[in-house]
This record gives structure tokens, sequence and C-alpha cells, in this order.
């Protein structure tokens, strides 16, 4: 066979200039966000402390901590989680289970998917302008449902991808079995896509946890410790987000240990959705 | 020609069975079946007969499957599915619109190709269908879960692990624990979709020895692709090809001298 250098000298120059480029285009991107986190957890650690969970916040100049919005965020996400997850869960199980023939079914698919991608801060309008408005003040329930409204779409679609791949002989071994449907789908499918319904709500909890767009239209923010979710509420994003702006050097040290705490919160539980998903797959 | 067809057609092993005096468990009746507008099952009119084993041969796409699904209604979970005709139950229509389904499909039971153990236990595998027919203590629970597995010939196997989980036997152990919870309902009718196709063949010969065993208390019926297994283990057959059925008779009949030139080529492996 006749082998011509030249064309092969130049087919290797050309992939090597491909990898180049990729390797390049990769160092960049991972550049920034290794610089992120590395300027994250330098000025969060060295603001971190035991006052920062057991301290309110304080007024410029003075020593204070972040437990009003700790404790804020805290319920105002597991508020929209327990708003959010039946909705999402059921509409999920109409979808794979009930109505999975139907073109009801595509046409709530494609706005779930309009609402999943959806801009956050017009979700906090829209809560604005259904609870907000007409009450006449801000309330940690408007904040709670205005996260709730995001944590549903990332559920409908966990919920039906995760039910869709249960394996149809196994419903119809069930329905062999003489079981109504409502027992194939909350004992037999729901138990075989457990795992990744589960996963699907902590990554909703992860979504919503550093939502701070919503929130500032509904929840607003409390200076103050307040549990009453009538009343403004403070969270950990909008306190970032304030104190960050601020010009005062305590409150942008605040800022920072709150994003840490932030980002490590979505890091477990991306680590556990990681985990229950790898379980899914081995069983 | 006929000696070619001796020396490939699989051996039968059941004595002849005579027709006259049995009674018929499920009358199938110029049955139509349609997916949309394609007509999958023309004409189908056959008898089973009560605590006999009828196996449903013919190559893939004949409709022998879709006859199965019909006799319990399984098409029902699926859209643009519908089926003409009469089935008699018992003499009681199953294609009925007043047919309670589930009722049905707890008198005849359904085991599949691929074993399909529910993701619980061995034990809550069986218990599990019990409990919705019947409100029992732990005891006649556990009594009737013991019954079933042996019935099924696993009990041995499995009787000091019930609480492990039921994908964690293996294949063959699997399916029996499928018909183990089948046959826990007491179901009148039992029916095997290619119920070896995925199993070795040591499995597959345990299945055909319970599925003799199971036919004195049950109507059993079988699709198979594999004839040396229609012939060992059914009393009759029914031929299948595109759609209609081409033959029925007793299987010593069927295998030995079959009237139809089809059934006879593909007895003899000349197609399909």
């Amino acid at each position: 066979m006749a082998f011509n250098t030249a064309l092969y000298a130049r087919r290797r120059r050309r992939n090597g200039l491909a990898m180049g480029l990729s390797v390049a285009a990769t160092v960049f991107g991972l550049g920034w966000l290794v610089l992120i986190l590395g300027v994250l957890l330098w000025e969060g650690f060295s603001g971190l402390s035991l006052a920062v969970f057991t301290e309110m916040t304080p007024p410029p100049g003075a020593a204070g901590g972040l437990l009003n919005p700790i404790i804020g965020s805290l319920i105002l996400t597991a508020l929209a989680v327990l708003f959010g997850t039946p909705i999402g869960i059921l509409a999920g199980t109409y979808m794979a289970e009930y109505g999975r023939y139907e073109k009801l079914t595509s046409i709530v698919r494609f706005i779930n998917d309009i609402l999943l991608s959806a801009p956050s801060i017009v979700v906090g309008l829209f809560i604005y302008e259904v609870m907000v408005a007409p009450l006449g003040h801000f309330s940690g329930l408007a904040g709670a449902v205005a996260l709730a409204v995001i944590v549903i779409p990332v559920v409908v679609r966990t919920t039906e991808d995760m039910l869709l791949l249960v394996p149809n002989p196994l419903r119809e071994a069930a329905t062999a079995l003489g079981m109504p449907r409502s027992v194939v789908v909350t004992r037999v499918a729901y138990r075989a896509a457990k795992a990744g319904m589960i996963t699907g709500v902590l990554l909703a909890v992860a979504r919503i946890s550093g939502e701070t767009a919503p929130l500032l239209f509904t929840a607003l923010n409390n200076q103050f410790w307040s549990l009453n979710l009538n009343a403004p509420i403070a969270s950990l994003p909008v306190v970032i987000f304030q104190f960050a702006l601020s010009p005062y050097a305590d409150w942008q040290k605040l800022a920072w240990t709150g994003a840490l705490i932030i980002t490590l919160a979505v890091l477990a539980l991306s680590i556990m959705a990681r985990v229950l998903a790898a379980q899914r797959k081995m069983s | 020609m006929s000696t070619v067809a001796s020396m490939t057609t699989p051996t039968v092993t059941h004595a002849p069975v005579d027709t006259a005096g049995l009674a018929e468990k499920v009358s199938i009746r110029n049955l139509d079946f349609l997916y949309g507008e394609s007509r999958a099952l023309k004409g189908i009119t056959l008898p089973l007969y009560k605590n006999k084993v009828t196996a449903f041969i013919g190559p893939s796409g004949c409709g022998k499957s879709t006859l199965l699904r019909v006799l319990n209604r399984m098409y029902d979970l699926y859209p643009n599915q519908r089926a003409e005709g009469q089935v008699l139950f018992d003499g009681e229509d199953i294609l009925s619109p007043k047919q309670d389904l589930n009722l049905l499909r707890a008198r005849i039971g359904m085991v599949f190709q691929k074993p399909t153990p529910f993701p619980m236990t061995i034990y809550e595998n069986i218990a599990f269908g019990l409990r919705l027919y019947e409100r029992l203590s732990r005891a006649e629970l556990d009594e009737k879960v013991e019954q079933a597995l042996a019935r099924s010939a696993l009990w041995d196997e499995v009787k000091d692990k019930l609480n492990a989980n039921g994908l964690s036997l293996s294949g063959g152990q699997q399916q029996r624990l499928c018909i183990a919870r089948t046959v826990a309902l007491s179901p009148e009718v039992i029916l095997f979709d290619e119920p070896c196709s995925a199993l070795d063949p040591i499995s597959t010969a345990k299945i055909e020895e319970l599925i003799d065993e199971l036919k004195a208390d049950y109507t059993i019926v079988i699709v198979t692709h594999n004839m040396q297994q229609a012939a060992r283990v059914s009393d009759f057959t029914a031929f299948m090809y595109l759609g209609e059925l081409v033959e029925f008779d007793t299987t010593t009949k069927m295998f030995t001298t079959p009237g139809d030139r089809r059934t006879q080529d593909y007895i003899t492996g000349r197609f399909g």
C-alpha cells in the first residue's frame, strides 16, 4: 500500500490542533469556576465562626451572625417542598401512568418545560401580583409559594421520567394479579422509581435554595428574628444580596459566609442525589 | 416425505387425549383483534379444556401472544386496541364492558416471558397479591405463602431467606416466584407467555415439570416458540399463522399427522 506521509502528517497536525483547542476551552471554562469557588472558600471560611449560626444579622459596624436568614431559608425551603412536591408528584404520575397516551399529557409536558426554564424573577413577579399586592404586604408565605412554583416543574419532570423508566412488564405483572391501577402505581411503580423520584426532590431543593429574585418580590427580608409567615422573613440569598452590595466590610464578610453555607448545602444535596442515583442503578 | 417429517418432528410425551367428555373452561368464538386499523387476529374459534394444557405455537407475529393477552384483557391497558367476538369463560363473556377486570385477572392469572418480581421481599411478592383479596392473620398469610412457594417448587430454596429481595434470586427462581405469586391467588386459568424463553435448560425443565403438575388444579395455556416444549408439556396445540388459527387438535395428532400442510412445514422446521 502506498503510504502518503504528507497526508498522514497533515491529519496528525489537524488532530493536534483540535485537541489543543478543546483542552484550552476546558481549562478556560474550568479556570473561572475554580477561581469562583476558591475565592468563595477563602472569603467564606475566614468569616465562619460559631456566632454565624447563633446570632442575628447585625446592624452595620456591629458583630452578628446569620441565624435568622438560615432559619428563614430552611422554613421557606421546607414549605416550598411541602407545597410543591405533592402537586409535582401527582401531575407526573398522571402523565406517566394515567394519561400517558392522552393529548393533555403532551400539552402539560410542553408547558412544564417552559416553566422549568422560566426566569425565576417572572415567578416572583407573578406571586407578587397574586399574593403580595392583594394582601398589601410582603410575607414569608408568599416567598414559600414562589419557591413552590419553581419546585413543581422540576418534580413533575423527574417523576414522569422516572416512572417512564419503570418497565411495562412490571405494571402488566401487577395488573395480571388483579390489582387496580391505584395499587399498581403506588405499590409497584412508585417503589421501583423511588430513588429517582427522591433525587428529583433533592435537585429541586438545591435549585431553590439559592434563588434570590422570587424572594425579593415576596418574602423580602427581615433584620430581626421572626417566624411569622404573614410578615417578611429573612433568607440567606436575599441577605447575601443586601449585604454584598452594602459598603460595610463586616456585612460583606457575612455575605461571603452565607454564600459558602448555601454552596456547601447544595453540594451535600447533590452528593445525596448522586448516591441515590447510584443505588437505583445497582438495584 | 413422511419419513423426513417423522425424523424431525418433536416427540410427544403425553398419552393421546380423548376430547369427548372434556369440559370447555374457555370458549373463544369468532374473535377478531385490532391494533388501530390493523387486524392482528381473524375469526379465531378455539376451546380451552379444563385441567388441560393448551399450547399456542406459530412463527413470530402470528398473533399467539395477542390471543393470550385477550384472555385476561391485558390489552385494555393500552389505547387503540380492541377485541371483537366472544370469549366465554365459564359461559360468561369476558369481552363484555360489564366485566370487572380486576376480578377477571384474579381468576385468570398470567406468567410473563421475562421474570418480573416486584421490587420487594420474596415473602411480600406473594403476600402482596393475597392481601388485596383476603383479610388474613399473619399466621394464615404465612401458611398461604408457604403453600404457594411449595406448589411452585421454590420453598426449599428460599425458606431461609424469605426476607431477601425477590430480585436477588436467579432467573429460574424468579420465574418460579412469579408462578408462586400467581398460584397464591388460586386462579382457575393460568396463562404462560413464553415462560422459559429467558431461562437456561435446567430451569426450563423445572418450569415444564411444574406446568405438568399444575394442570391437575388449573386450566393452562402456554405460548411458546419452542416446538419441543409444546410437544412435551401440552395436551392440545393450536397452530397460528398470520393472525389465523390454522389448526387445532390434540398435541399427539398435531405432531404426528397434522391436517394442514402449513402445520407440517412449521413443525418440521421448514419455516418460522
